[in-house]
């Protein structure tokens, strides 16, 4: 627990010292939902209550997407890239703590100040501004915030696999670009996955992406309820297990190649 | 050469203001609070001349040398290179300059060096013939045939510093900085470096300004030597000037068979003790260090001795901290 | 040296450093393909699910997206390495530009090349071959010898507005948020026509943050959608008077930038 108050402490600084960076991050998703806010909207102007939804569900939608963004990703895969090319990472494996759960404890750190600072101010403004609703009832509030967290943990060990990759001196700049791009994508983001043609709907259901945006969000909106949430957030789970599974393999792999190798 | 006068330069700060509503309140109206990097400096460097430039980390060494080269304007004061104004002349001033920062290089990193060459050839406008006669000369004293076609980035420091070093040269400049050129260079290549410089500028008369935090450097390579500390000039004359003024102390390493008690000689101070060591400090002008040694043993056995001159270092430390009268410490 | 041909040797130069690095380059336009792919599979799909966006069918809305692209790829392969301005200043970089005689601009401009760009030409060509053979666009010569000035004029804006929030960097000390603020506008207009925003942000990109001319406002004239007893109609035509107007704000920006640096040191 120590060191969850320590990184919370380290974030508090981290704040203070970016609160440019933060302020500018903030604005930029502000730009962000606008735009989503208006391209849902003149969609659900010309066809009203198209596929079951209705102009307000979807705007939500959409600007929940942008905000989701900013605490559900996390940065891991850039944390052990940098550590590995600098060479500190050697400090990091001889603490006594498993890399694993530091890098989630890290990550999970991050995302709290993303909240705090970013996420909660820009949801104010979505509701106040943006035609955002309220989620239908408190039930359906636990079960997104259930979801949030299994979509963040997702998303972590995503990432968290990606970094390993960078550990072996694979370099991840480059297809970070495309992955990041389809995993928004083939996790509805912006397009919902019940819009998506036949084909890629198929790869798009059973891949963990959706796990990330599309099944929070639907739950949010009350598009996934009753049986049919909890079919999703089991889907959540079942695929998080995996990842932890065979995020932990991969980086039992990496960790003994990088101490052969030297680093 | 290089002519200045109450050179002053003054930098603006906004003064930043603690926390989120001091931010905000720094948009609007700000606080500006002037440091002053260069205070009221004047020197005459004359053609040829080979000057040693040190001073502490912040002392307004760079900012002096951005000005003599027109990067930086003055806040008052003139500047005069070879009867140019540098900041109202900057190309021209340009052409006559050549630079080299060891923390960096001039060159192109991915390219092979000859390429970067060409490159300075057709930007400093080199008639063919110099350029050609110049690439020789680099060839023989810095041996540039045996790395020219490498990219920079393959370049060991060494051969990157002298790839650098023709780069700067390769336009003949008047006049030549040298910042900090050798950082980091083995001990034979940086012999290797002192040399060239002093033969360039025996044959070409190229006054040649260096920045260094390495005396030894000083003591080979140049004649002069200016010291700025706190945006002033705080010495400016030659090594030997230097010795002499500063270096009249001597110190008389001693070691004894064995360890014996501190106690004090006549006309001489022990300064420190060392396990069998004891270090004794005089006025050579004063005593003579026979008669000390003389002193010395015939109280204890000794069973070897030196005479150590006072480090340029050490002198140039004691003029930092402002107590140019470094000899006196308990002598007459 | 004259400005040009310093301008083309510089680029000559960094061309050669650039091909130092295939093996980044392969990884790189793959994955700039694929991020276009992406972009324009979500166009894609929300015009096949709502048949058309305000009125802009699907290949329209291709046409659009790639207008802008082709502008764009002609400034990231010769100018992308601007949002670096805060680099060239911290590592001396600049200084070095100085000690030159020769326009410190010039040797800015010519620093570096970067051939990503040309997977996003690849992209961009292909998208408006595509949407002009499916739309059965039938241009006039005027529109045909228009084409290519709206081309360079969208280049011309984003470099220009590019090199004016880089240079914050001579006050500030970062330039990069500035950077993407930009960046974030260029997407939105880049994906969506303006006509389906509010007016406040119609206005910024319109007025402020000129991008809509990078390709909104040249798409309605060239595809026809130009309602030409519109009052605004005239704003299809600008794209090159727009240029002009960022090109020497920009120039007086860079000035006083120089002035800047000369007088406080970066």
């Amino acid at each position: 627990m120590k060191i969850f108050w320590s990184f919370a402490r380290q974030a508090f600084q981290y704040i203070s010292v970016y609160r440019f960076n933060f302020f500018m991050e903030f604005i930029l998703t502000l730009v962000r939902m606008y735009g989503i806010y208006w391209v849902w909207r003149i969609l659900y102007t010309q066809r009203p209550g198209a596929f079951g939804v209705s102009m307000e569900q979807m705007v939500t939608y959409g600007v929940m997407g942008m905000v989701l963004e900013l605490f559900i990703w996390s940065r891991p895969q850039w944390y052990m890239a940098n550590q590995v090319k600098s060479g500190a990472i050697d400090t990091d494996l001889m603490k006594p703590l498993d890399f694993h759960v530091h890098m989630l404890a890290r990550s999970t750190g991050e995302s709290l100040i993303g909240i705090g600072v970013l996420a909660i101010p820009a949801l104010i403004i979505a509701y106040l501004f943006l035609d955002v609703q309220f989620p239908p009832d408190m039930w359906t509030a636990l079960m997104f915030v259930v979801s949030i967290v299994l979509g963040f943990l997702v998303f972590f060990h995503l990432n968290f696999l990606l970094g390993s990759l960078a550990v072996v001196a694979l370099d991840i700049r480059h297809i970070s670009w495309a992955y990041f791009s389809l995993v928004r994508f083939l996790g509805g983001q912006i397009v919902p996955l019940w819009l998506f043609p036949p084909v890629v709907a198929a790869i798009a259901e059973v891949l963990p992406f959706k796990g990330t945006y599309y099944i929070p969000i639907s739950i949010y909106i009350g598009r996934l309820a009753g049986v049919e949430a909890i079919r999703a957030l089991e889907f959540q789970l079942v695929w998080l297990i995996v990842l932890v599974l065979v995020s932990r393999m991969l980086w039992d792999w990496a960790h003994r190649r990088l101490v052969v190798q030297g680093g | 050469m290089i002519q200045v006068r109450h050179l002053t330069k003054d930098y603006q700060r906004v003064k930043r203001r603690e926390g989120f509503l001091g931010s905000v309140r720094t948009l609007f109206s700000a606080d500006y609070q002037t440091t002053r990097a260069v205070d009221d400096i004047s020197f005459n460097i004359k053609e040829g001349e080979l000057v040693g430039y040190i001073g502490p980390n912040g002392a307004g060494k760079s900012t002096s040398i951005k000005m003599l080269c027109g990067i930086l304007v003055p806040t008052s004061g003139e500047v005069l290179v070879n009867g140019l104004v540098p900041h109202k002349n900057r190309m021209e001033n340009t052409r006559q300059i050549g630079a080299v920062f060891g923390q960096k290089t001039q060159l192109w990193w991915d390219v092979p060096v000859i390429e970067s060459l060409k490159l300075f050839r057709d930007i400093y406008k080199v008639p063919e013939a110099q350029y050609k006669q110049n690439l020789t000369l680099f060839n023989e004293l810095l041996d540039l045939h045996e790395f020219s076609s490498t990219p920079v980035r393959q370049l060991s420091l060494g051969q990157r510093l002298r790839a650098d070093m023709a780069a700067a040269l390769l336009h003949n400049p008047r006049l030549l900085f040298l910042d900090e050129p050798m950082i980091g260079v083995d001990v034979v290549a940086k012999e290797k470096l002192r040399e060239f410089i002093k033969e360039i500028d025996r044959d070409q008369k190229v006054t040649i300004l260096l920045t260094t935090h390495d005396m030894t450097d000083i003591e080979k390579v140049c004649s002069r030597i200016m010291i700025i500390d706190h945006g002033r000039i705080v010495y400016d004359g030659s090594l030997e000037q230097i010795r002499a003024e500063y270096g009249k102390q001597r110190k008389l390493v001693v070691e004894f068979e064995e360890e014996v008690p501190d106690f004090s000689a006549p006309h001489a101070a022990l300064v420190k003790t060392e396990g069998r060591k004891k270090w004794f400090a005089f006025n050579r002008f004063e005593t003579s260090p026979s008669t000390l040694i003389a002193d010395i043993s015939s109280r204890f056995p000794i069973i070897d001795l030196a005479v150590e001159e006072p480090e340029i270092e050490e002198i140039v430390r004691t003029i930092y901290r402002g107590k140019p009268e470094l000899v006196e410490t308990g002598i007459k | 040296m004259d400005a040009l041909r310093l301008y083309l040797r510089l680029v000559g130069v960094s061309m050669q450093a650039r091909l130092q690095y295939r093996a980044d380059f392969i990884m790189g336009m793959l994955n700039v393909i694929a991020l276009n792919a992406v972009n324009l599979g979500i166009i894609g799909i929300l015009v096949y699910r709502f048949v058309d966006l305000n009125g802009w069918i699907v290949w329209e809305l291709f046409f659009l997206y790639c207008l802008w692209l082709l502008g764009h790829c002609l400034y990231s392969l010769f100018f992308w390495h601007f949002w670096e301005m805060e680099e060239y200043l911290i590592q001396g970089t600049f200084d070095q530009f100085l000690l030159r005689p020769a326009s410190p601009f010039i040797q800015f401009l010519g620093r570096e090349v970067q051939y990503i760009g040309f997977a996003d030409m690849l992209v961009a060509i292909t998208g408006l071959i595509l949407a002009y053979v499916n739309l059965d666009l039938h241009w006039s010569a005027a529109q045909w010898l228009f084409f290519p000035i709206i081309v360079i004029s969208g280049t011309v804006i984003e470099t220009a507005l590019t090199l004016m929030t880089a240079c914050i960097a001579f006050w500030t000390g970062r330039s990069d948020m500035a950077i993407n603020m930009i960046m974030e506008f260029n997407m939105l207009v880049q994906h969506y026509p303006i006509d389906i925003f509010g007016v406040w942000f119609r206005v910024i990109v319109t007025g402020i943050i000129p991008v809509a001319f990078m390709n909104y406002y040249p798409s309605l004239m060239l595809l026809g959608k130009l309602d030409s007893n519109s009052p605004s109609a005239w704003l299809g035509y600008i794209s090159p008077i727009v240029a002009l107007i960022l090109s020497v704000i920009a120039s007086g920006v860079w000035h006083l930038a120089l002035r800047r640096y000369s007088s406080s040191g970066g």
